[in-house]
């Protein structure tokens, strides 16, 4: 039978951890259901009561969104419009219930390739910074996530804190999901955006992120390239861009119906950036 | 075995449990709390519902040792000792917002939650939304969203008793 530790500082979780292997939970959203039934048998380290990994504060770079942060928390911080893409993705993280327990690095470390935090982490340019008792990194999200409930994180580390850089100038951001209903499902598409806008109202640079269809979330270099020192137009967006996106046939939708809601849901997000 | 403790209805509890114990399992089979139930196990229906330190928690979702020292609430714990119903249950009886009744514990816990989250008052498409993590198989939920339409009334201050049920 599993054993249940609750440390109260990092170095205390960190030994822990390095001593034996041990599954970390936060909020546990996604580690209880995924036991479907069976009692929780593995070894928990459970983070949420370390002071130093919870909220979000403000740094001199940017933001700092503490490991134990719960999406309720994003939703009610007072952050600038280049969260709102964040924003809209908590409000729509299950339902209430979900949103007070599970974190947006629980969400990030999970991997799952339909987590909506994902594509919105790395519009925004974040980066992941993990602890280990021999030693901290820091990774960009595009390096931390590797596929399918894969990441670069090794079995001692603890990730403690999501990073976001501040804009130089004025900041937008916009996140649209497509599910089989509006609520409580796994999304088919969904598209993260953050755009960076030059006085004149031309962008001066954008981030652009779909999730859903790869294995990870990825970025459309072509399209981010195509929308700068332009104002927002759907009409920018080109089938051509999606060339990063190798959508799969399942359940849910097949891999011609994502790329075309994919397509659609750019050109939404590209037109709510105006 | 471990030991924990917290506050249960505002009454301190202390019991031995596994470290594998979810929340639920201590307050249905321990305290014999059988008010909160259980009716999935992809923390999906809501049936389970509590207040832990104030927000609404799915008690399925939680070890019972991670609610160590906190403030727990259930369904249990609503009405006052001389049995006077909380204006969210007696809503519930009075508008007809169960049938089976088996969602109800934890549809009136997050409805409680939600409406004091939200002190400007609800509409009937925000009652709607903030209902996403609780399932009915019975209702068709339209008697639920009037009941917590009436029972913000009564919570908020804005009528004294009740607004009554129309005939249908
Ligand atoms: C009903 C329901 C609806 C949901 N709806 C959505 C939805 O709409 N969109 C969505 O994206 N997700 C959804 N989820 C999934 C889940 O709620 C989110 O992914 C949530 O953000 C997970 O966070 P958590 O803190 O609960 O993670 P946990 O379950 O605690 O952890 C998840 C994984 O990450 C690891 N982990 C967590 N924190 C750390 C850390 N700091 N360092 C290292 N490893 C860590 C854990 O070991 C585990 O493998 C839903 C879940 C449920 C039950
Ligand atoms: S029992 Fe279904 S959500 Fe908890
Ligand atoms: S009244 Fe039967 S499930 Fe809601």
């Amino acid at each position: 039978m599993g054993s249940y530790l609750r440390p109260t500082s990092l170095p205390e979780a960190l030994a822990a951890l390095a001593a034996t292997p041990r599954i970390v939970l936060a909020g546990g959203t996604d580690y209880y259901p995924a036991r479907v039934g069976r009692p929780p048998e593995d070894d928990l380290l459970d983070i949420t009561a370390i002071p130093a990994l919870a909220g979000i504060a403000e740094t001199e770079e940017g933001w700092r969104i503490g490991a134990a942060t719960t999406w309720t928390e994003v939703v009610e911080a007072p952050l600038p419009p280049l969260f709102d893409g964040l924003k809209a993705a908590a409000r729509e993280v299950g339902g209430a219930q979900i949103q007070n327990a599970g974190t947006v690095a629980g969400n990030l470390c999970n991997a799952s390739p339909a987590a909506d935090g994902i594509p919105n982490l790395l519009a925004l340019g974040a980066t992941v910074h993990l602890a280990s008792a021999s030693g901290d990194r820091v990774l960009p999200v595009a390096e931390f996530v590797h596929g399918n409930r894969r990441t670069a994180r090794r079995a001692d580390e603890i990730v403690t804190a999501i990073h976001i850089p501040g804009p130089k100038r004025a900041a937008r951001s916009v996140f649209l999901k497509l599910g089989a209903r509006r609520y409580l499902v796994i999304s088919i598409v969904m598209v993260a955006a953050v755009a960076e806008f030059d006085e004149d109202g031309t962008i001066a640079s954008a981030r652009i992120a779909v999730g859903s269809c790869s294995a990870a979330a990825v970025r459309l270099p072509a399209l981010e390239a195509a929308l700068a020192g332009q104002r927002p137009d759907p009409a920018l967006v080109a089938e051509a861009h999606l060339a990063p996106l190798s959508p799969i046939d399942d359940v849910r939708a097949s891999a011609a119906y994502r790329r075309d809601a994919a397509l659609t849901l750019l050109r939404r997000a590209v037109e709510a950036l105006r | 075995m471990p030991r924990v403790s917290l506050t249960v209805n505002g009454k301190p509890v202390s019991a031995e449990v596994e470290d594998r114990t979810l929340l639920v399992e201590l307050l249905r089979e321990t305290l014999r709390l059988t008010g909160t139930h259980v009716g999935c196990d992809t923390s999906q229906c809501g049936a389970c519902v509590v207040h832990v330190n104030g927000d609404s928690i799915k008690s399925c979702t939680l070890l019972a040792r991670q609610a160590e020292g906190a403030e727990v609430v259930t369904i249990e714990g609503l009405a006052a000792a001389d049995g006077t119903l909380h204006p969210m249950q007696e809503a519930f009886r009075e508008y007809h917002a169960l049938q089976c009744g088996f969602c109800t514990p934890g549809m009136v816990m997050s409805a409680i939650d939600l409406v004091k989250k939200n002190p400007q008052g609800l509409s009937e498409q925000e009652i709607r939304e903030g209902l996403e993590g609780n399932l009915c198989r019975c209702t068709g939920y339209h008697n639920i969203v009037k009941a917590i339409d009436a029972a913000q009334q009564v919570m908020h201050g804005k009528v004294k008793e009740l607004p009554r049920a129309a005939a249908e």
